[in-house]
């Protein structure tokens, strides 16, 4: 039968968009036909703007990219500097940097499962998972003052030591976290209806999911046996125990079962981190490049000096983000500030993948699919 | 063995040098024999192209592209010089889906063509913007302003005083 | 004076008129109102004032009712999402719905520039007024039924058949897809889930012979071996468990909200709706929440009855029946909440299929077992 096709805009308002994307949809009743895709609604020129900053004075920036996740940008930044310039980082310095992103990972994939609920229906997920996360970003404000943007990993190590107090705290969380996420299991993982929406829904082969550029644990998902962390180790992730958690089914339900078991290793990895926290210095005090220009030392200059100048040269260096594989092209022509910075950011690649796994479902479906794929919209358009 | 040096090997005359770009290794190519080199490429197991970078050095385009093998866990690096005239490049859509968004975005920020490229336009500008603002001429002087047409899409224009006038 | 044989006797009234007039009667005022009437010679005048004072009463405690509700529902929400729900106005914030009230009524009444304004004005009523009409034949106790209709049944499955059209209405004359594609689904559903409901209720009928929901209560009255309540829902479980899907579905709440689905049509029908347009497809939910809960209670879960009520004194069984009632109500009410807060939206189509493919299939198999083990004697 002929019918007639219905063009839906959906977004850049809408209430499962994550934030301002636009799918033009041409669908033939309740089926999607073809799936595009508008962005751009909140691009801020980042890499623009890190050409004219300072290396440090770009660090803030990269918060607002994944502000859900923005430890993990600071860290992609950083080391991308550090590999540029050859700065060592103390030992302590690294075990902090991994307790944040692991930390991290964690808010993340409960704030990525709990709108994935919320975008099904269940509107107590994201509840739960936010009582959860506020402990988390209190243990953040601990740490740095802030709750969402950190600009706390900086060349040459962290911004502060930890603080007093900060211990016992962590661990209240890990232990209170090990028995939250089995809440969790229970309240959704079971749920015929959850495994009616989520089960060989957004199925894409893993071969497509390669080629669409998906990483990170949406493409672990689809079997694909691959994380930075173990293939290509930074930090002080060689010294640590875990393993890369993987499903076969290719479909939104894998994917929501990785994020999962990824927070349970993440706890475990924590574990480790503040049985294995080295004493030391917090941030490198090396003398590199230039020294501070004008006034008189601080406080702080104990500290890694503010500016610097790495050799020229380029760099392209990415870590495990957890949304995926998150980089950093950084070119230096010698000067105090770099000369081209381009992010390469999961979520945008992530996104690719959409209008394919999604064609011929229904709006439901998509929105299934797009929540598992997990998008934070700063990332997308940067 | 290092896969920069395996395709120098195959491809002696498209490739102009080889080197290490921080721990991986690269291979700078002609900009002509790209085609050639990305099937060889793809053949070769290098099955996710990571990255796409343009970058303008004011008397050249490099164009960069980052890519992993998760058979074999190995990098490659290929770069490709562009004449600052005339940017144009073949698109490797063809071979990785993930170019086209990532192609489309070095186009819109950086001002490089793609040929063959199945939907080269704008991605995150709206349509419509003057200028690639990754360009190290890009005029920031200029304001543009952005609004909503009748049918969603977005209008550029350079002229901000008949936005107010409600 | 008050005797206790007034108090003791078996006294039951066909509806809540008859009880007003007995009532007038006992403080011995209704004799002499009805002769101030008889001398003008407009008795009616007084009938029509006591169903006049019923109807206000009815709605008075209908809208006090959707107050409560959309305040409960916060709280319950609240509960189950590990969190304290309003506080700020009112004990325990109990004066919420007040507040919004005034806020929705201080709202802009935006019609769109492109919408079928007639009928997108026409359709918040639409909805609200059969929500409220389904009151009617309820029997909130002993007694105390605005009217017993000898076809209550088939009149509440009738009214509650007119909703689909005003959401059509209303998603039509808003000229917004989302809008549209909310109403089409929602009478899609609506109509798919009216079968296993009313083919569950009819075998309910099958045991009382009567649609009159008085006639249905007061035959789950009485008790099986002294203890058992003789409520239909030991007799149907099936028929119960169909009834209740087939109305959460009816009241389009989660798991089957998809006349809304916000997540996916933004607001689904009422997208364009604001003010207190809004708010009359708002109250009509939970209008609506009210009363299906209520219709369960009635049919299978014994409507006001309950064991050994009767050797309460008369006098006060209208009272305490009406109690028992509110209680049965606000269990499948909270049960409904409940529901929304643990689990996720079903897809539309998924929801088609369990409707016809599992349900009314099921609902005509527990109608002919029924029907086949009545006239086999087993009951």
């Amino acid at each position: 039968m002929k019918t007639e096709e219905l063009l839906i805009n959906m977004g850049p308002v809408h209430p499962s968009t994550h934030g301002v994307l636009r799918f033009k949809l041409t669908m033939d009743g309740e089926i999607i036909k073809k799936c595009e895709i508008v962005m751009g609604y909140l691009h801020r020129g980042t890499e623009k703007l890190g050409e004219m900053k300072t290396y440090l004075q770009f660090v803030p920036y990269t918060d607002r990219l994944d502000y859900i996740s923005a430890f993990p940008n600071n860290y992609a930044y950083v080391k991308a500097v550090e590999e540029l310039a050859g700065i060592e980082v103390p030992l302590r310095a690294e075990y902090i940097r991994v307790l944040t992103l692991e930390l991290n990972r964690i808010v993340n994939h409960l704030v990525m499962i709990g709108s994935l609920l919320l975008d099904l229906g269940g509107s107590t997920m994201i509840m739960w998972g936010f009582r959860e996360r506020e402990n988390a970003l209190q243990l953040f404000e601990m740490l740095c003052g802030a709750r969402m943007t950190f600009n706390y990993i900086r060349p040459g190590g962290v911004r502060e030591d930890l603080p007093e107090g900060f211990m016992p705290k962590l661990n209240e969380f890990i232990k209170d976290m090990e028995h939250r996420i089995d809440d969790y299991e229970e309240l959704i993982s079971g749920n015929e209806i959850f495994m009616m929406r989520m089960k060989n829904i957004g199925v894409l082969s893993a071969e497509d999911a390669i080629s669409h550029g998906m990483t990170g644990p949406s493409l672990r998902g689809h079997g694909v046996n691959y994380d930075i962390r173990k293939i290509e180790p930074y930090s002080v992730y060689p010294d640590l125990d875990f393993r890369a958690c993987v499903r076969n089914e290719c479909d939104s339900f894998a994917r929501y079962m990785v994020r999962i078991d990824e927070m349970r290793e993440s706890l475990h990895i924590l574990r480790q981190v503040v049985d294995a926290m080295p004493e030391g210095k917090p941030a490198s005090q090396a003398k590199y490049g230039i020294a501070p220009l004008t006034g008189a030392p601080t406080a702080v200059s104990t500290y890694f000096p503010r500016i610097f100048t790495p050799p020229p040269g380029e760099v392209y260096s990415r870590i495990e983000a957890p949304k995926g594989e998150l980089g950093f092209y950084v070119v230096s022509d010698g000067t105090i500030k770099p000369y081209r910075i381009k992010i390469r950011s999961p979520s945008f690649c992530n996104l690719t993948a959409i209008p394919k796994m999604v064609e011929g479902l229904m709006i439901p479906d998509l929105i299934a699919a797009f929540g598992t794929i997990d998008v934070v919209l700063g990332d997308v358009d940067r | 063995m290092n896969p920069a040096e395996e395709i120098k090997q195959l491809f002696p005359g498209s490739v102009v040098s080889t080197g290490i770009q921080t721990n991986k290794p690269m291979a700078t190519i002609k900009k002509e024999d790209l085609l050639i080199i990305a099937e060889k490429v793809k053949e070769m197991g290098f099955d996710n192209l990571s990255l796409i970078t343009g970058i303008d050095y004011r008397d050249r385009f490099e164009i960069i592209y980052n890519f992993f093998s998760y058979a074999k866990k190995q990098n490659l690096v290929l770069k490709v010089v562009l004449d600052h005239d005339k940017p144009e490049i073949d698109s490797l859509e063809s071979h990785w889906k993930v170019a086209d968004w990532l192609e489309r975005e070095t186009y819109d920020l950086v001002g490089i063509k793609f040929r063959g490229h199945p939907n080269l336009k704008r991605i995150l500008l709206p349509d419509g913007w003057v200028g690639h603002p990754l360009r190290k001429d890009y005029d920031m002087s200029v304001d543009q302003f952005v609004t909503l047409g009748e049918d969603g899409e977005d209008i550029v224009s350079t002229d901000g005083s008949n936005l107010l006038r409600r | 004076m008050l005797s206790l044989a007034m108090w003791t006797g078996d006294i039951m009234f066909p509806n809540a008129y008859e009880l007003i007039v007995y009532i007038l009667n006992f403080i011995g005022l209704y004799e002499p109102i009805n002769n101030i009437f008889k001398t003008l010679g407009i008795e009616y005048v007084l009938r029509i004032i006591i169903v006049l004072v019923e109807i206000a009463v009815l709605v008075v405690f209908a809208l006090l009712t959707i107050m409560f509700l959309t305040w409960m529902e916060r709280k319950v929400v609240a509960m189950v999402q590990a969190r304290y729900g309003p506080m700020v106005t009112g004990p325990r914030g109990l004066l919420q719905p007040v507040m919004d009230g005034v806020k929705l009524i201080g709202k802009e009444d935006i019609i769109p520039a492109k919408a079928d304004r007639w009928v997108f004005t026409l359709a918040p009523f639409i909805v609200f007024i059969p929500a409220l009409l389904i009151f009617i034949p309820l029997p909130f106790g002993e007694s105390l039924i605005i009217s017993d209709l000898n076809v209550g049944l088939l009149y509440i499955i009738a009214i509650s058949a007119v909703s689909p059209i005003a959401i059509l209405l209303a998603g039509w004359a808003s000229n917004n897809k989302y809008s549209l594609m909310g109403a089409i689904r929602a009478v899609a559903q609506d109509m798919s889930y009216t079968i296993p409901l009313a083919l569950s209720a009819i075998a309910i009928v099958l045991f009382t012979g009567s649609l009159s929901t008085v006639d249905i209560v007061s035959a789950q009255n009485g008790t099986w071996f002294g203890f058992i309540p003789k409520w239909f829902i030991f007799l149907q479980p099936l028929g119960f468990l169909l009834f209740l899907i087939a109305s959460i579905a009816e009241m389009g709440r989660i798991p089957f909200d998809f006349q809304e689905s916000e997540q996916e049509l933004v607001a689904g029908f009422f997208t364009e709706y604001s003010g207190m347009k809004f708010a009359m497809f708002f109250l009509a939910e939970y209008a609506h929440l009210f009363s299906v809960s209520a219709i369960v209670v009635t049919l299978f879960l014994g409507g006001w009855s309950f064991p050994f009520l009767n050797l309460l004194p008369a006098g006060l069984v209208p009272l305490v029946s009406f109690g028992i009632f509110l209680v049965k109500t606000y269990v499948i009410i909270f049960f409904a909440m409940w529901l929304r807060d643990t689990v996720p939206r079903v897809r539309i189509d998924q929801l088609m299929n369990l409707g016809w493919k599992i349900m009314i299939p099921l609902a005509l198999l527990n109608l002919l077992a029924t029907g086949f083990l009545l006239t086999a004697g087993v009951f």
